[in-house]
Formats: structure tokens, sequence, C-alpha cells
């Protein structure tokens, strides 16, 4: 575990917003890549495995919520965290619907995140392990 | 509310001699005595049926002025929401992007001396994202407050031709070098418009800078105004632009929807042109075609 880094999928539209993102959390020991849409993380999760997708909401093309429909479906494993500036009752509401994730408001300090990412993590390999184990 | 009111009580002060009219009838000698009275007491009792009547008809109408009351109340708490979560959308994101780099300041600080080219371009590389986010989260804010200032129109005579030549020649320097022509087709005896201007050079200018935004390079922008004759004029803002898919018309209006890249768009300027055309008692409407172009409409009372 301690040499492992947990690979994590940043998707939002904003260039800057992922870039800085993926160094600052690159330099907390995960391994950070980047996609600008929900088309493109699609793509980049059926090709590589992620432990942890950070997503945001709103993004032109496809939306979070239906990129998140999407991911669930390739990986029902794979943690989300929703990490949006939209506080929106209603878009908390629609990604409760598709379970699984947690929700967290821009901007958010990077220690939190990573200690979000960490659990997601864990719990990503608690729920492989129960998964294999069940026959 | 006020009128209808009245209306009903006038009917009651015409039933009042009716009854008595009516009671007074004359209904032959023999018997007649208890006949009027019969009849009174069937006046009587008819009046105040329809007293009664009248007075829960009044309840009821108080009860759904106050319903009225309510839902509006309720309205504006809706779009105070809507707004509220738009606006922290648009704000939570550059204050992300800010507080993200003073992070990676941190981290430069506190693993390099700074000595070296690279640590030093990634240093003043990040202030200046910083202060291009400050910029992004001015313009908004200064948008809507700009907005929310001036809430009532102060009305003037307004020479619609010249107002709209003004704002065209502050657009055109830089539409032509784009290679985007501004065509004015102004009715010439147009009627002097009682409205306000700053407001309305404000709509224009949104519009014209939509419009150039829209073609990009190459194009024509026609700028048309004429007398409906039903006392309205007519403002037409027509580009040779990308067009509005169908699926965004209901949205353009809306406030903070843009389809322009994170941080280069408010999303703001047509609801703010809908909002003032509507503080000042015009219309405006939309028609556009993929790929051929839009037509934006404005329609103003003459007299407010
Ligand atoms: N003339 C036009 N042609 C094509 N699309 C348009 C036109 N005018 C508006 N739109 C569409 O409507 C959206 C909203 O326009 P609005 O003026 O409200 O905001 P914006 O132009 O995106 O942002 P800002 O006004 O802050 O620069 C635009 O992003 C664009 O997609
Ligand atoms: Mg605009």
């Amino acid at each position: 575990m301690s040499s492992y880094k947990p690979k994590v999928l940043v998707v939002d539209d904003e260039a800057r917003f992922r870039e800085t993102l993926i160094k600052l959390l690159n330099t907390k020991l995960i391994e950070a890549t980047g996609a600008e849409s929900g088309m493109e993380a699609i793509e980049k999760i059926t090709e590589n495995k992620y432990d942890v997708i950070l997503l945001d909401v709103r993004m032109p093309g496809m939306t979070g919520i239906e990129a998140l429909a999407k991911i669930k479906k390739i990986d029902p494993l794979l943690e989300v965290i929703i990490l949006t500036g939209h506080a929106s009752v209603d878009t908390a509401i629609e990604i409760m619907k598709h379970g699984g994730c947690e929700y967290l408001l821009k901007p958010c300090p990077v220690d939190e995140l990573t200690a979000r990412i960490d659990a997601a993590y864990e719990r990503k390999v608690t729920r492989t392990k129960v998964k294999a184990k069940t026959p | 509310m006020k009128e209808n009111f009245s209306g009903r009580s006038r009917f009651v002060n015409y039933l009042v001699p009716l009854c008595l009219f009516a009671a007074s009838w004359p209904v032959g000698r023999t018997g007649g005595a208890l006949y009027a009275l019969g009849a009174l007491i069937l006046a009587g009792l008819s009046f105040f049926l329809f007293r009664h009547l009248v007075h829960q008809i009044n309840q009821a109408e108080q009860r759904s002025c106050e319903l009225d009351e309510q839902l509006i109340q309720s309205q504006k708490l809706a779009a105070i929401g809507e707004l509220s979560s738009g606006i922290a959308h648009e704000i939570n994101n550059p204050l992300a992007i800010i507080g993200q780099e003073v992070e990676w300041l941190r981290h430069l600080f506190e693993t390099s001396t700074l000595q070296e080219e690279k640590d030093r371009g990634e240093f003043s590389d990040s202030l200046k994202q910083i202060s291009s986010q400050v910029d992004r989260c001015r313009d908004i804010t200064h948008k809507l407050l700009n907005f929310a200032r001036k809430m009532d129109p102060v009305m003037q005579a307004v020479e619609l031709n010249r107002l709209i030549d003004d704002m065209a020649a502050l657009v055109e320097k830089e539409a032509k070098l784009n290679n985007i022509n501004i065509i004015r087709e102004f009715q010439k005896d147009l009627p002097l418009v009682t409205s306000d201007p700053p407001f309305l050079r404000q709509v224009i200018l949104n519009l014209l800078n939509n419009a150039t935004y829209a073609i990009e390079a190459n194009g024509t922008i026609t700028i048309s105004t004429k007398d409906n004759k039903d006392g309205r004029v007519e403002i037409a803002v027509a580009d040779t632009g990308r067009g509005i898919p169908k699926e965004h018309l209901k949205k353009i209006f809306d406030p903070f929807f843009t389809t322009k890249p994170p941080g280069k768009g408010t999303g703001l300027g047509l609801s703010i042109c809908h909002g003032i055309i509507q503080r000042v008692g015009g219309t405006i409407s939309v028609i556009s075609q993929l790929d051929r172009g839009t037509t934006f409409t404005i329609r103003l009372p003459i007299a407010p």
C-alpha cells in the first residue's frame, strides 16, 4: 500500500484548474492525470485503470451527471468525487441517485481533497476485496 | 382588484330599491297585506343572502390576493436561489484556481530557492493566474452590481438612431479588423422614444458584442430601426454568425448561460438585456438559423 500511488483522473473543463491540481496532487504522492470533458474521461476510463475520479458538474457537451452515470456503468467500483462550484440542491439530489460518490464544493483546500481521495481509495480497495470473496 | 370590488357594491345598491319596489308592488285588495308581507320577507331574505355571498366572494378574493402575494414572494425566493447558485458557481471556480495557485506558490517556496529559471517562471506564472482570476471575479460582480444599482429606469426622450449609431461606432473599429461590416438601415423619420438611454446603450452594446463574437471574422451585422405604426418602434440586430442551436435557444436569456470557454464570458449579457428591456416596457425576441445567423429584435413603446 505504501508504495502504491492512487490513480486519479481530474475531469474539469478549466485547463488551469486541472493543471495546477494535477501538479499539487502529484506532490502529495497521488498519480493524477486530467480530462477536459466527460467524453474524454470516458475514453480514458475505458482504456486505463483509475481508482478515483474527480468530476466537475457544469461542463460543455456532456454534463458531469451524465458522465457519472456512464462511468458507473463502465466500472461500478470506481470511486467518484464530485468537485464543483455549483451548490444547487437539485444537482446534489441527482448525484445521490447515481449512488456511491462524494460531493465537494469548490474551492477545496488540497489537503482536504487529498484526505478524501485517500479515504475513497481505501473504500475502493475494501469493496474490491469484498467483491472478490463473494462468489 | 379595486375596480371589481366597487363594481359589486354598486350591484348591492341597485338591489335594495329593487326589493323595496317589489315589496310595494300592488297585489290586489284582498290579502294584499299578506302578500306584501311575504314579498317583503322574501326580498329581505334574498338581500341578506346576497350580502352574505358578496362577503364570501370578497373574502375569497382577499385570500387569493394573499396567495398571489405568497406566490410572488416564493417566486422571488426561487429566483434569488437560482441566481445565487449561479453566482456561487461562477465565483467558486476562479476562487478554486486562486486557492490552488497559492498552494503551488507555497510549495515552490518550501522546496526551492527560486534561483532557477524554471521555478521563477512558474512563480510569475502563478501570480499572473491569480490576478487574471481576480479580474474574472470582478467582471461578474461589477456586471451584477451595475445592473442591481440602476433598478428604476430614468425616462427621457431618446433619438434611437443616434444612440444606436454611437454604439455601432464604438465596436466598428475592432470589427473592421476582423473584416466584419456593420450596416445601418435606419428609418429616417423615426419618432422620438421615451426610454432610458444608458440602459438602451448597454443593451445595444451587448447585442453587438455577441454578434461580433458569433461571426468571429468575415461577416456583416445589420442594425435596423423602424416605426411599427402601433405605438412601438423596432430595433433589429442581425448577424451572419454561427447561429444558435435549437436546444440553446430557450436558455440564452438565463443568467450565466454561456457557450464561451471558462473565464471568457459571464453569460450575463443577454439576461441583463432581457431585464432592461422588460423594465422599459419593451420586448426582446430572437430567431436563429444554425451556420446562417441570428437576429435579435427589440420592440419599444414610443411612450411608456
Ligand atoms: N448573436 C449570437 N449568435 C450566436 N449565439 C449567440 C448570440 N448571442 C448570444 N449567443 C449565445 O448565447 C449565449 C449567452 O449570451 P450572453 O450575452 O448572455 O453571454 P456571453 O456572451 O456568453 O457572455 P458575456 O456577455 O459575459 O460576454 C452565448 O454564450 C452564445 O452561446
Ligand atoms: Mg454576451
